[in-house]
């Protein structure tokens, strides 16, 4: 066998060993994937109209998910909760009384009940569809955005080696998805840096561009 | 919400699927801090690499075997 058949003949090899490999996890690459699909959509639309309109989509297409006991596992719940929480906690805080918007709210209420017998050990962390009194709605946002800014906090730092490198990861986030969480957690940590006497002012200059921005989007939202 | 790392691997196992291994080999690398303990991750991700480097050198033999030498170009 020459050296160009012996190649020809490992790239079949090595590429039918990642096609039957691939294929043996089809089916929790389907599940990941639209884990993944779901968190793409919370953390890149751009307004809330859109945001309703891509978590139609989604839900319309893995609403399935909820008539399947089999298909979540006790770790695919908590991470779909947490995602359809932050959602719904973003649908609640905007002016979008349209018809779509009340649709999808609905849609993840439902979820969230339907959910609620799947890995019967997890505690969901979104409290019951009741209207609470205003004072502890707030309580309850801002304690679920100190856990999200935690887990973005967690996912940035890694392996990096100083809080420097958290913030200009931070600031860059906010800057290129007018991420508001992004922002708010450069602010908690640029404020962290000056009480421990550090020379903020270059990130306080670029923080507040950032904000100038996120704020005329939100605007336009 | 889902670690850049996780998103990565999720992006770098439907690339295989859909056999486009230059993205997923970038996804594996992005996704290595987390992953890079697993067992499968490294199977998976070592696998892809190779087929790369087996298709490059493919890829260099039918570059050689097309070559003209430098006499047949040369100007005049």
């Amino acid at each position: 066998m020459s050296h160009h058949e012996t190649l020809r003949s490992l790239e079949q090899v090595l590429e039918s060993f990642l096609e039957r490999a691939v294929a043996a996890k089809a089916p929790r690459l389907d599940i990941l994937d639209g884990i993944n699909r779901i968190d793409d959509v919370a953390r890149g639309s751009n307004g809330h109209s859109d945001l309703a309109d891509r978590v139609g989509e989604w839900l319309a297409e893995y609403s399935g998910w909820l008539s399947d006991d089999n298909r979540l596992r006790p770790g695919d719940v908590r991470r779909l909760s947490e995602i359809l929480a932050e959602i719904g906690d973003r649908l609640d805080n905007s002016s979008d009384n349209s018809p779509a918007a009340a649709k999808i709210r609905s849609e993840l209420k439902r979820w969230t009940e339907g959910t609620d017998g799947v890995g019967r050990q997890l505690v969901l962390k979104r409290g019951p569809e009741t209207a609470p009194p205003p004072r502890s709605r707030t309580v309850m946002t801002f304690d679920r955005l100190l856990e999200r800014l935690l887990n973005r906090y967690r996912s940035l730092a890694g392996s990096r080696q100083h809080l420097l490198s958290v913030l200009e990861e931070s600031l860059k986030t906010a800057r290129v998805d007018h991420d508001r969480d992004a922002l708010l957690l450069s602010g908690f940590i640029i404020y962290y840096l000056k009480l421990n006497s550090f020379k903020i002012e270059p990130y306080v200059q670029r923080l507040k561009q950032i904000e100038a921005i996120v704020r005329e989007e939100q605007g336009h939202a | 919400m889902l670690k850049p790392e996780e998103k990565a691997y999720c992006e770098a196992l439907v690339a295989l699927k859909r056999k486009k291994y230059e993205v997923a080999a970038e996804q594996f690398h992005k996704a290595a801090p987390l992953f890079e303990e697993n067992r499968e991750f490294n199977l998976l991700r070592e696998t892809t690499g190779l087929l790369l480097a087996v298709r490059e050198e493919l890829a260099k033999g039918q570059t050689q075997g097309t070559r003209e030498s430098p006499e047949v170009i040369a100007d005049g």
